[in-house]
């Protein structure tokens, strides 16, 4: 561990003074009291799920919920048979090559938009800021509708051969890796085009002078460069992938493909709720995610290295595609078509018929807004709509708060910023619904009475998504040079006012694109909100599970349409705010 | 949570008490009932039902006939519901008054843990459809038939019997729910066990698992939906009211009187110790009476109250004129873990 020149230039004497053990050190330094205050929020954020968890996975529990007792029995249960293994390797399988698809579609489509002078920029974001908010059960609900039996995509292969069998089943493993490879590629694509964006484009054009091509100079360049950020990410949406739930139950459970979570899900539904198998299943997962995690650790350290961004200024220069700008202009708009227009217009097409019913003139006869006005008239939408949203703006805010001070003593290798990097990352790992359990057991027990408020709600996304929170402002201050924050130190800046005054507004890009993202992904989550909402902290996520549960389709697309418009204008007044005032920071 | 789908009937009676006199029936609800549950002024119910179908309708029926006495509801699929009334319970902090949910709840919510209250409204309703000591009562009630797509099934080789389900032609066509309750799966499996038999009935039940029957993890009603839409031909255990409801909208489905057919309940009951104890009894006196039932008969959902037809009366057994095998609760408290297990291992 280096001392950091911020931490020495504390000492009042204003010699260097040889730095103390780090155990005792994390107390002397006031950096230090920073860390000890994260750690222990951290901790009572994190820690308590995961001994409930833990507890759960041995308890022997009756009938009635209580806990009778421990035993062992969860986890032989697991082991027994072969069955546990084949359903870890589909579990991998599944994840691995739904990574490689989200990599390489937001990967490129993020190296396009940022490095090149492809056609269609604005739409790849605004892609990828659509399909953030969209419900993960309306975006499958679409997806499931166009590859299935009946949907479009088969239809039209009918049409064109002639043959009744089907191109695709998409309830398949790899109707899954599909779906769930489309569903992350604009996270990538958003975190792959910060990185592109603030890394120095001269090496690039060095080689580029020295006559290589542009592929050469992709290959051997912008990739090499881009490595561990890439790996780094490919682990984290690894992780994500092993902990998907949606997907798994909606699409894996009818085409007969099991796993890990598949497990959980079904777990949780029979009767009494079988939560010993689903918490030992948990354990299983948090261990085996913990090991991922490690590796993730290792990765991210070696990002710091490839940091090609210095004090001196720069302006890189988009790479002329030439001919293959029209092969670049296509890619983009393939993107558009697959992640945002299709769904959205399967949507469409569900929320304008009363019934479910394939593409074609014979259901045309009954298309009609109806489904669109009960939303719009039904009074119960309009508090349901503000109880979200303030549950949004808790956790993505609090969230962002807490990362952005997080990311900063992890990135600078602050005393104790392992600990809290390894903290903050560890939600991770939890099942919405374990969280959800979880939460609901804590909050009865809690002397504050929060259980059954929005808070609780709000609580427990600010829990879920601190880890994505924590991967926006790690890179973030990552790419801000050391100097900045020592010349406030120099100049008689405290910790605090280093951090308020220097790193939060140079920060802003970073923490604005990961105020967005919680924002518009955790009215995604339903799992959670259907355990913690009470009478009066209903949420818009738990009438989307409520229409979904009961087939109505039509309801539900009306929906999940207007509240994804709702949320891209949220969206983009921020943005455009945050842009305004990012004008006035830069210049 | 399978126990969403629960929906039906019970209102009947007592609304129709509550009118004091005039139209009504024999019996009326006590005044100082009423005058305690204005007291309380509100009554918080745990529901399984859809809300925008039969929970805010019923909530704003009895608000119009109750004012002062506000309805906070949460709709929760009932997994989910036993759960969070499990741990209120062990908290010593219940938040709701009453719940309505299936059979397959009360396997999770120990008897004990509920108020003794028999409603007069359901004073006439038969003994199958409550507990003798009044612990719950059956609020609507739902017969489980088999829906399919009359497009993708013609006439003629419409499933006459539940031997015509083995036919080759239907493998891998057919789907029901992963619902673990006696509306799904499990109710089947029970159902042919009691009619057919352990022995045949085994037998019958590993031969259709051969038929690769799709499980799709949602309510009967997404089954039903995917039926319609041409994903499979044949949906098992489904709501017969639902096929009639998307039928009238146009949609290619209808419901096959395969006999018997399932006849089962959703009940309503009340928490001890919970915060309002007498707007709940009210409560529960409202949905159970005429006036509430009628709700239920609005929504085409199949009313408990004898007195109360469907809206389309060929829906219940009686007036429909099928047989169906009756699941009481108490059957399925008693049958329901071991209907589950043989589905886990047939269906795995």
């Amino acid at each position: 561990m280096t001392t950091s020149t911020y931490n020495d230039t504390q000492d009042k004497g204003g010699r260097t003074k040889v730095r103390p053990p780090r155990i005792f050190g994390i107390l002397r330094e006031p950096v230090g009291l920073v860390s000890l205050l994260m750690i222990v929020v951290l901790a009572l954020l994190v820690v308590p799920p995961i001994l409930i968890l833990i507890q759960l996975s041995f308890a022997d529990i009756a009938d009635n919920g209580a806990i009778k007792g421990y035993t062992l029995a969860h986890y032989s249960a697991l082991f027994s048979g072969a069955k546990f293994f084949g359903v870890l390797w589909t579990t991998i399988v599944f994840a691995a090559f739904a990574t490689v698809i989200s990599l390489l579609f937001g990967g490129i489509l993020a190296w396009l938009v940022e490095r090149t002078n492809t056609p269609f920029r604005r739409l790849a974001y605004l892609t990828a800021i659509v399909s953030l908010g969209t419900p993960y059960v309306l975006y499958v609900m679409a997806w499931l509708f166009l590859f299935g039996r009946t949907g479009p995509v088969n239809q039209l292969y009918h049409w064109l051969t002639g043959n009744t069998g089907d191109l695709l089943n998409v309830y398949s493993l790899w109707g899954m890796v599909l779906i769930e490879g489309f569903l992350w590629s604009p996270l990538v694509f958003l975190l792959m085009s910060a990185t592109f964006r603030m890394s120095n484009a001269e090496m690039e054009e060095a080689a580029r002078m020295n006559g290589a091509s542009v592929w050469d100079t992709i290959w051997h360049i912008s990739l090499k460069l881009a490595r561990p950020a890439v790996l780094a990410l490919a682990m984290f949406v690894f992780i994500r992938d092993i902990e998907a739930f949606e997907v798994p139950a909606l699409v894996g459970i009818p085409g007969d493909v099991k796993v890990l979570t598949t497990d959980i899900y079904l777990a949780i539904r029979e009767f009494p709720p079988n939560l010993g198998h689903a918490s030992a299943f948990s354990v299983i997962m948090l261990i085996l995610v913990s090991v991922l995690l490690y590796f993730y650790g290792r990765i991210s350290k070696h990002a710091e290295r490839y940091a090609s961004v210095t004090g001196k200024g720069y302006r890189p220069r988009p790479f002329d595609l030439g001919s293959a700008r029209g092969i670049a202009g296509v890619i983009v708009l393939f993107n558009f078509a697959v992640v945002l227009a299709l769904p959205l217009l399967a949507l469409f097409w569900m929320a304008l018929t009363p019934f479910i019913a394939p593409v074609g003139w014979t259901v045309m006869k009954s298309v009609s807004l109806a489904n669109f006005i009960v939303v719009l008239t039904s009074p119960s939408y309009l508090s349901l709509a503000t109880n979200t949203l303030i549950v949004s703006i808790t956790a993505a805010t609090g969230a962002v708060l807490l990362t952005a001070v997080c990311g900063w003593l992890a990135a600078r290798r602050k005393p104790g910023g392992t600990i809290v990097d390894q903290l903050a990352t560890m939600p991770l790992i939890f099942p919405g619904i374990v969280l959800g359990v979880a939460l609901l057991n804590l909050s009865l027990r809690s002397p504050i009475p929060i259980y059954g408020t929005v808070w609780l709600i709000g609580i427990a996304y600010l829990i879920r998504y601190m880890p994505y929170g924590m991967r926006y402002s790690y890179n973030g201050v990552l790419q801000i040079h050391k100097e900045l924050e020592e010349a406030g130190v120099a100049s008689g800046a405290g910790i605090w006012q280093v951090l308020g005054r220097v790193i939060a507004p140079l920060l802003s890009p970073a923490l604005v694109a990961a105020w967005l993202f919680i924002f518009l992904i955790s009215s995604r989550e339903l799992s959670i909100a259907i355990l913690l909402a009470g009478p009066n902290s209903q949420v818009i996520a738990v009438s989307m599970f409520d229409l979904w549960q009961n087939g109505q389709a039509g309801e539900l697309s009306a929906l999940g349409l207007l509240w994804t418009l709702l949320m891209v204008l949220v969206a983009s007044a921020f943005y455009f705010l945050e842009r305004r005032q990012s004008a006035k920071t830069f210049g | 949570m399978s126990l969403t789908i629960v929906k039906s009937c019970a209102v009947g009676g007592l609304a129709a008490a509550l009118f004091i006199g005039t139209a009504a029936p024999s019996f009326a609800v006590d005044q100082a009932l009423i005058e305690a549950a204005k007291k309380e002024g509100t009554v918080v119910w745990y529901s399984t039902l859809i809300v925008n179908q039969l929970v805010r309708p019923v909530a704003e029926a009895f608000q119009a006939k109750y004012p002062g006495i506000t309805v906070k509801y949460s709709r929760t699929p009932a997994g989910e519901m036993a759960l969070k009334l499990q741990n209120e319970i062990r908290a010593n902090s219940v938040q709701a008054d009453v719940f309505d949910a299936n059979s397959a709840f009360f396997r999770a919510m120990p008897l004990e843990n509920l108020v003794e209250y028999k409603p007069e409204a359901a004073a006439h309703y038969p003994d199958d459809l409550k507990d003798p000591k009044g612990r719950f009562t059956a609020v609507n009630v739902f017969t489980m038939a088999t829906g399919i797509n009359t497009n993708l099934v013609a006439e003629k080789d419409r499933p006459k019997s539940y031997e015509d389900l083995l036919d080759p032609k239907w493998k891998g066509k057919m789907a029901w729910t992963t619902d673990l309750t006696p509306n799904g799966p499990p109710g089947f499996i029970g159902n042919i066990l009691v009619t057919m038999g352990e022995e045949k009935g085994m037998a019958y039940l590993e031969k259709l698992a051969k038929q690769d029957i799709a499980k799709v993890p949602a309510s009967q009603r997404v089954v039903l939906d995917q039926v319609i839409a041409g994903q499979y031909a044949i949906g098992l255990m489904i709501f017969n009211n639902h096929t009639v409801i998307s039928a009238a909208k146009g949609a290619p489905t209808t419901w096959l009187k395969i006999e018997p057919l399932i006849s089962t309940g959703n009940y309503v009951g009340i928490i001890k110790n919970s915060p309002h104890p007498n707007a709940a009894k009210l409560f529960e006196e409202f949905i159970l009476s005429k006036e509430g039932q009628t709700v239920f008969q609005k929504a085409s959902y199949l009313p408990a109250d004898p007195d109360v037809p469907a809206d389309d009366p060929s829906l219940k057994p009686k007036q429909g004129g099928y047989k169906a095998t009756t699941i009481t609760n108490e059957m399925a408290l008693e049958q329901l873990p071991r209907w589950t297990e043989i589905y886990k291992k047939l269906f795995p």
